[in-house]
C-alpha cells in the first residue's frame, strides 16, 4: 500500500508541498465554505484545516500511513467536504485539488463511503 | 573583557560585511528560482475564452459592474473580515517599503554601491515600525486567541512570524538606544540577513506564490481573469 500511495505523491509532488508549504494558516479561507458556515462555524470545517489534516499528514509521513489514519481521515475529505470547488484562498491555494488528491489515496486504499452507509 | 570585545568587532564586521551580501544574492537566487519554480508548475492556456451572448446574463453583469466599487468590496472578504484586510495589508506594505525607505539603509547603500532609494524621514520611519509592530502583534494574538487559526497553528508558524517581527523589533531598539545599542545591532542586522535567506525557502514563499498564482494562473479569482495567459 505504502509504495502505490508513495507513487502518487510523487507525481503530485512539487504542486503540493508548495501549496502546503505556502498556506499561512490565517484561516481566511474559512467562509467560503458553506459548510464551515452551516455548521456553526466550526473550524474544523474549514478548508485549510480539512486539506492540513489529511493530505497534509500523508504527506509529512511520506506516505507512510496505516489503514487508521486514512480512516480517521474519512470523514474528514468525504462527509465534511463536498468537493463542490467554492473555496478561495487569498494567496491562490488550489484547495479542492489537494483534497481530492486525498481522497483518490483513500478511494485507493479502500478508505471511502459505502453507498448504504450512515455518517 | 578585552577577549569579549575582539568576538563582537569580529561578529560585528562579518554581519554588516559578507554575511550582507551572502544572504542577499541567496535571496535574489533563491527568488528567481522560485518563480521559475513556480511557473514550471503551470502551463500556457491554450483553451479558448468563450464569451457569454446571453442577454439575461449580459444585463446581470452590467448591473454588478455598476455597483459601486466599495458595495461590491462588501461582497468579498473585505467585507467578512474588514479588520483582518486592513491589518494584513498594512503588514504586508510596511513590510516591504520600511527597510527599503529607511534613511539608515539607504546611507550604508549609498556608501556600498553608490546610488541610493527614496528615504522617508526618521520620523516618519519610527512611526511606520510602530504601526508595523503593532499589525504584527495582532496576528500574534489572533492566532493564539481564535479558535480558528490556532487549531490549524503549529510551532513552525509561530517561528515564522518570530522571524518577520524580530529585525523591525531590534531596529526600533536600536534606533532609540534601548537595551545594549551594540548587541542589539548586531542582532538586527543578523536577523534581517535571516529573514533574506529565508523568504525564498520557507512559509515566506507565500509573498512570491500570490504574485505568480494571483496574477497570472487563471481561476475565478484571479486578477487577469479576462486576458487567461496560464493554467495549472
Ligand atoms: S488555504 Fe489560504 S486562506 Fe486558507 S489558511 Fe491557507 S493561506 Fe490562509
Ligand atoms: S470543496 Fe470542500 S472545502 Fe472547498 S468549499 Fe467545497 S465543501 Fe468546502
Amino acid at each position: 500500500m505504502t509504495e502505490m500511495i508513495q507513487e502518487i505523491l510523487k507525481e503530485y509532488n512539487a504542486k503540493m508541498k508548495l501549496s502546503l508549504k505556502v498556506c499561512a494558516h490565517c484561516s481566511l479561507c474559512a467562509e467560503s465554505c458553506f459548510m464551515f458556515i452551516k455548521n456553526n462555524k466550526n473550524p474544523i470545517y474549514m478548508p485549510s484545516y480539512k486539506f492540513i489534516n489529511s493530505i497534509g499528514k500523508i504527506y509529512k509521513k511520506k506516505g507512510n500511513v496505516d489503514l487508521k489514519m486514512l480512516e480517521d481521515m474519512k470523514p474528514i475529505i468525504w462527509k465534511n467536504c463536498v468537493l463542490c470547488t467554492r473555496c478561495y484562498c487569498p494567496l491562490g491555494i488550489d484547495i479542492p485539488s489537494m483534497i481530492s488528491l486525498a481522497r483518490t489515496i483513500c478511494r485507493m486504499s479502500g478508505v471511502y463511503p459505502q453507498y448504504n452507509e450512515i455518517y | 573583557m578585552e577577549h569579549i570585545n575582539s568576538i563582537y568587532v569580529l561578529v560585528y564586521n562579518l554581519v554588516r560585511g559578507p554575511l550582507v551580501w551572502i544572504s542577499s544574492i541567496i535571496f535574489i537566487v533563491g527568488t528567481i528560482y522560485q518563480i521559475w519554480q513556480m511557473l514550471l508548475l503551470t502551463k500556457i492556456n491554450t483553451r479558448p475564452i468563450i464569451k457569454v451572448f446571453d442577454k439575461q446574463y449580459n444585463e446581470t453583469h452590467e448591473k454588478n459592474k455598476e455597483e459601486s466599487c466599495f458595495s461590491s468590496l462588501k461582497r468579498t472578504i473585505c467585507g467578512i473580515h474588514p479588520i483582518m484586510i486592513v491589518v494584513t495589508t498594512l503588514f504586508h506594505i510596511l513590510l516591504i517599503i520600511i527597510p527599503l525607505t529607511l534613511l539608515a539603509h539607504n546611507i550604508l547603500l549609498e556608501n556600498a554601491v553608490g546610488f541610493s532609494l527614496f528615504s522617508f524621514s526618521e520620523k516618519i520611519s519610527d512611526i511606520l515600525t510602530v504601526l508595523f509592530l503593532v499589525s504584527s502583534f495582532f496576528f500574534f494574538i489572533r492566532r493564539i486567541f481564535l479558535k480558528r487559526v490556532r487549531i490549524i497553528s503549529t510551532f513552525y508558524d509561530y517561528f515564522i512570524w518570530f522571524l518577520a517581527t524580530a529585525p523591525f523589533l531590534t531596529g526600533f531598539l536600536a534606533y532609540h538606544h534601548i537595551f545594549n545599542y551594540r548587541i542589539i545591532i548586531t542582532l538586527h542586522i543578523f536577523l534581517g540577513e535571516l529573514m533574506l535567506v529565508a523568504i525564498p525557502f520557507t512559509k515566506f514563499s507565500h509573498m512570491i506564490f500570490f504574485f505568480v498564482f494571483r496574477f497570472i494562473v487563471v481561476n475565478e479569482y484571479s486578477f487577469r481573469k479576462h486576458q487567461v495567459i496560464r493554467t495549472w
